[in-house]
C-alpha cells in the first residue's frame, strides 16, 4: 500500500505500535532524544540523544502468522557517536549532543549515516558480520602469534557462521570547520557531497575529503555588532544537486544555485511573507524565526516551521507561502510568558509524508499535529503512556481556548510546556511515524483493516 | 516594599517576572509604554545573563538584541516627537539606570516611581512588584548592552586547537588551516597585536592572561640558557619597537638579533599563539 496516496485524513486511524525508552519519572538528561530519522527505505530508524549516542532500530520481517501487525522496530545497533570535548583555548565544553542524523542511500551491504554535534560531523558505517574466518596459519585460535618455525603445513582459512554482530565504525571525521554551532546537515543528491550549516556559515564537503571543505555561504558581518540575522536550517534539493535552501532567524528562506558562483552569498530566490500588521507584537520577530525547512519529496515545495505555524511554499512563488497552518495559535496570547521561560525559543521540526499530501509537526503537552493538504483537515494526537496499549487507536485531542471546557478537552493553562515534541519522522512510503517525546520514542502506524 | 539599594533575591525576582509576564499576557489594561518597558527589561536581563555564560547562544542573543533595537527605535521616535514621555509616571531623565555593564542588575527602586501620581498609567491596578521591577534604561545603555554581547560572540577562528579525533586511517586534519577560503578575512578581524587577546574572550571569568603581567609569572625562572643560542624562529620573530606595550608574549626573551622585519604582525602572533598553546596543552 502506498500510504498517503489518495488517503484522506478521515480514513487514517493512527494506532499505537511501540514505545522505546524508560518510564522512569526522573529523566536522565543524556537520554533525551535530540534527532529522529528513517533511512531511505524505512527499514532503519535512527535516533540520537543528548549523551552523544546513536540507536538504530531495524524493522523486522513481517510474519505471515500475524498479518495485522506490520513489522516492528527492534534495536539493531547502538554506539557512542560523539564524546564531550573541551576547547582549551576558549575554555568551552563542546556538547556531545547529536543535533542531526542523515542517512546516505544504500549502495552496498553496509549502511552509512552522518551524525553531527555542534562542531564535528562524522560518517558512520554500520555493517553486519555473520561469518568469521577460522584456521589462520600464523595465529592460533586465541589470536596469539605462532612461532613460524613450528608450522609444518599450510591450510586455507574457512569462513564459519557466527552469531550476527552489527558493527558501527567511524569512517570519516569532518572537524574544525565550524566556529559556530552546527544546526543542519544535508546529503546532496549526487551522493558525493554534503553540506553542514552553522549559525553564520554553510560548508560543502566531499565525503572522501576530511581536511578541507568549501565555504559556500557566509553571512558573518565584518563587525559582529551589526549582526541581525543567523542561519537556522539548510537543505539540499532532493533532485537538483546544485540547489539548496537555507532559512533565517528573520523568517526568510533563500534558495541558492551553486553554479552561479563559488560563494553563494547572493541568493537566486528569496522567500518572505509580508508581515501581518494586525498580529504585530514585541515578539513578532522572535516567533517568525524559522526552526526547520524541508523540501517536499517532489522537490516542488518547501515547508517551513516557525513558532506558531507551518507554511508550505511553492518554489515558483517567492512573495508568500501557498499554505499556512496554525499549529497552536492559542499560544499567541501567552507569548510574554513563553518568552520569559524561554519556550519561545524551542525549535520544532516538521516532516512530509511519503506522498507530500500530509505534513506533521510537534507541539507542547506531548501533542503533535498533522495537516492534510488536500482536505484541509487537521488532527491533534498525543504521545503518552496512557495511550500505549498495543494497536490502541489514538483519540484526537483538543485544546480549549475560551470559557467552557468540554469533557475531553484540555485548557491552555493546563498544558505541560516541559513535554515538547520537537522531533518527528515519517516513513518514506508507509503510514508509520516516529515521535520523540523527551526520552521516549513512540512509533505509531495506521490501522490496517 | 524594598528600600533603595537592596538587591532582590533571585527567587523573588523569578517569581515576579513570571507574575509580570502573565500580567502582560492576561491584562488588556496595561498601557502600552508599560508593556514595552516590561519587555525591554526582560530582554536586557536575558542579555545580561547570557553575557555571564561562557558561551552565549548566538541565535537567541541576536533575536533578543533585535527586539531591544526595535524598542529602542520606537522610543527614539517617540522622544523625537514629544519632549515629555508618554507616561508621566516614568520619566527617563530623572531616573536613568546606569551601570548596565557592571555584573548583575540590581533592581533598585528608582525613587519617585511608586509615589508619582499618574492618570494614564493605571499602576494601582497592577501589583506592586510591577512598579518595583521597572527600570528606566537609557538609549546608550541599550546599545551598549547589545554591542557588548555581540562582540563577545566574535570568536577568532584560526586559533581553535584540533579537537579529539577518532582514528579512521584517513588523513587527520591538521591545525585549522582548513576552514575554507575565508582565512584572510578573519585575519583582518584582528587589529593589531593587542587584538590577539582583545577581540575574543578566552572566557569571561578567567581572563588571567590579560590581567597578569606575564613577566611576573616567570620572574623566578632562570632564562639565561635561552639567551645565547636557543633559537625558535616561529616563536620569536623580531618586532618593531613601535608595537603596543601590552605584549603578552614577552615570556621568552628575544633571542633573535636580526633586524626588525616587516612580517605581518597578526600572522606571527597567531603562529606564536599556536606554539604556546601546543606547549601548554602538551599535545
Amino acid at each position: 500500500i502506498l500510504a498517503g496516496f489518495g488517503n484522506l485524513m478521515q480514513d487514517v486511524l493512527w494506532c499505537f505500535s511501540q514505545v522505546k525508552g524508560t518510564i522512569d519519572i526522573g529523566v536522565t538528561e543524556a537520554d533525551i532524544i535530540s534527532t529522529v530519522e528513517f533511512n531511505h527505505t524505512g527499514e532503519l530508524l535512527a535516533t540520537g540523544d543528548k549523551g552523544g549516542r546513536v540507536v538504530i532500530f531495524q524493522r523486522e520481517q513481517e510474519s505471515k502468522n500475524q498479518p495485522h501487525r506490520r513489522g516492528e522496530y527492534n534495536v539493531y545497533s547502538t554506539f557512542q557517536s560523539h564524546e564531550p570535548e573541551f576547547d582549551y583555548l576558549k575554555s568551552l565544553e563542546i556538547e556531545e549532543k547529536i543535533n542531526k542524523i542523515r542517512w546516505l542511500p544504500q549502495q552496498n551491504a553496509a549502511y552509512f549515516l552522518l551524525s553531527t554535534n555542534d562542531k564535528t560531523v562524522k560518517l558512520w558505517k554500520v555493517s553486519e558480520r555473520d561469518k568469521r574466518p577460522e584456521g589462520y596459519n600464523l595465529k592460533d585460535e586465541d589470536g596469539r602469534l605462532r612461532d613460524p618455525s613450528m608450522i609444518t603445513m599450510l591450510r586455507v582459512p574457512v569462513l564459519r557462521p557466527m552469531d550476527l554482530m552489527v558493527e558501527a565504525t567511524p569512517r570519516r571525521v569532518f572537524a574544525n570547520a565550524h566556529t559556530y554551532h552546527i544546526n543542519s546537515i544535508s546529503v546532496n543528491s549526487d551522493y558525493e557531497t554534503y553540506m553542514s550549516a552553522d549559525d553564520l556559515r554553510i560548508n560543502l564537503w566531499n565525503f572522501e575529503i576530511t581536511n578541507q571543505s568549501f565555504n559556500i555561504v557566509d553571512i558573518k558581518p565584518a563587525n559582529m555588532e551589526e549582526l541581525t540575522e543567523v542561519i537556522t536550517a539548510a537543505e539540499f534539493h532532493p533532485h537538483h544537486c546544485n540547489t539548496f535552501v537555507y532559512s533565517s532567524s528573520k523568517g526568510t528562506i533563500r534558495l541558492c544555485d551553486m553554479r552561479t558562483s563559488a560563494l553563494c552569498d547572493r541568493h537566486a530566490k528569496f522567500f518572505e511573507e509580508p508581515e501581518d500588521p494586525s498580529n504585530r507584537s514585541f515578539f513578532s520577530e522572535i516567533i517568525s524565526s524559522i526552526s526547520d525547512v524541508k523540501f517536499s519529496h517532489s522537490g516542488r515545495y518547501i515547508m517551513t516551521r516557525d513558532y506558531l505555524t507551518v507554511k508550505v511554499w511553492d518554489l515558483n512563488m517567492e512573495n508568500r507561502p501557498i499554505e499556512t497552518y496554525q499549529v497552536h495559535d492559542y499560544l499567541r496570547s501567552k507569548l510574554c510568558s513563553l518568552y520569559e521561560n524561554d519556550c519561545i525559543f524551542d525549535k520544532f521540526e516538521c516532516v512530509w509524508n511519503g506522498s507530500d499530501s500530509v505534513i506533521m509537526t510537534g507541539s507542547y503537552n506531548n501533542f503533535f499535529r498533522m495537516f492534510d493538504r488536500n482536505t484541509k483537515r487537521d488532527v491533534t494526537l498525543e504521545a503518552s503512556r496512557e495511550n500505549s496499549k498495543p494497536r490502541a487507536i489514538l483519540k484526537p485531542r483538543k485544546v480549549c481556548v475560551g470559557g467552557k471546557r468540554r469533557k475531553d478537552e484540555i485548557s491552555v493553562d493546563s498544558l505541560d510546556f516541559s513535554k515538547k515534541i520537537l522531533h518527528t519522522a515519517w516513513h518514506p512510503s508507509e503510514n508509520i511515524i516516529a515521535v520523540a517525546a523527551t526520552n521516549n520514542l513512540y512509533i505509531f502506524q495506521d490501522k490496517v483493516n | 516594599m524594598l528600600g533603595r539599594g537592596l538587591k532582590r533575591k533571585l527567587s523573588d525576582y523569578e517569581e515576579n517576572m513570571a507574575g509580570l509576564s502573565s500580567a502582560f499576557d492576561s491584562s488588556r489594561n496595561l498601557p502600552y509604554p508599560l508593556k514595552r518597558q516590561l519587555v525591554l527589561n526582560m530582554c536586557l536581563t536575558k542579555l545580561q545573563t547570557y553575557k555571564m555564560l561562557v558561551e552565549p547562544n548566538l541565535h537567541r542573543s541576536v533575536l533578543i538584541a533585535n527586539t531591544v533595537r526595535q524598542i529602542q527605535e520606537e522610543m527614539r521616535q517617540e522622544s523625537n516627537q514629544q519632549p515629555i514621555s508618554v507616561c508621566p509616571g516614568i520619566t527617563p531623565t530623572s531616573h536613568s539606570y546606569t551601570g548596565m555593564e557592571s555584573s548583575g542588575i540590581s533592581l533598585q527602586l528608582p525613587s519617585g516611581i511608586s509615589q508619582q501620581e499618574s492618570n494614564c498609567c493605571d499602576l494601582r491596578s497592577v501589583e506592586d512588584p510591577l512598579e518595583n521591577s521597572l527600570l528606566i534604561v537609557s538609549d546608550d545603555d541599550m546599545s551598549s548592552a547589545i554591542s557588548s554581547i555581540l562582540k563577545d560572540l566574535d570568536f577568532v577562528e584560526d586559533i581553535s586547537p584540533p579537537t579529539c579525533l577518532v582514528p579512521t586511517g584517513d588523513d587527520q586534519p591538521k591545525f585549522p588551516e582548513n576552514t575554507g577560503l575565508k582565512l584572510e578575512d578573519d585575519r583582518q578581524d584582528l587589529k593589531g597585536a593587542e587584538c590577539v587577546f582583545g577581540s575574543f574572550e578566552i572566557s569571561n571569568s578567567t581572563s588571567y592572561l590579560k590581567d597578569l603581567a606575564i613577566d611576573d609569572i616567570f620572574e623566578d625562572i632562570d632564562t639565561s640558557m635561552y639567551d645565547s643560542d636557543f633559537c625558535c624562529p616561529p616563536l620569536m620573530p623580531p618586532r618593531p619597537p613601535s608595537l603596543a606595550t601590552e605584549e603578552p608574549l614577552k615570556t621568552f626573551p628575544s633571542c633573535n638579533s636580526s633586524p626588525a622585519s616587516n612580517i605581518q604582525i597578526c600572522r606571527t602572533d597567531l603562529s606564536e599563539l599556536d606554539h604556546i598553546m601546543e606547549i601548554l596543552v602538551g599535545s
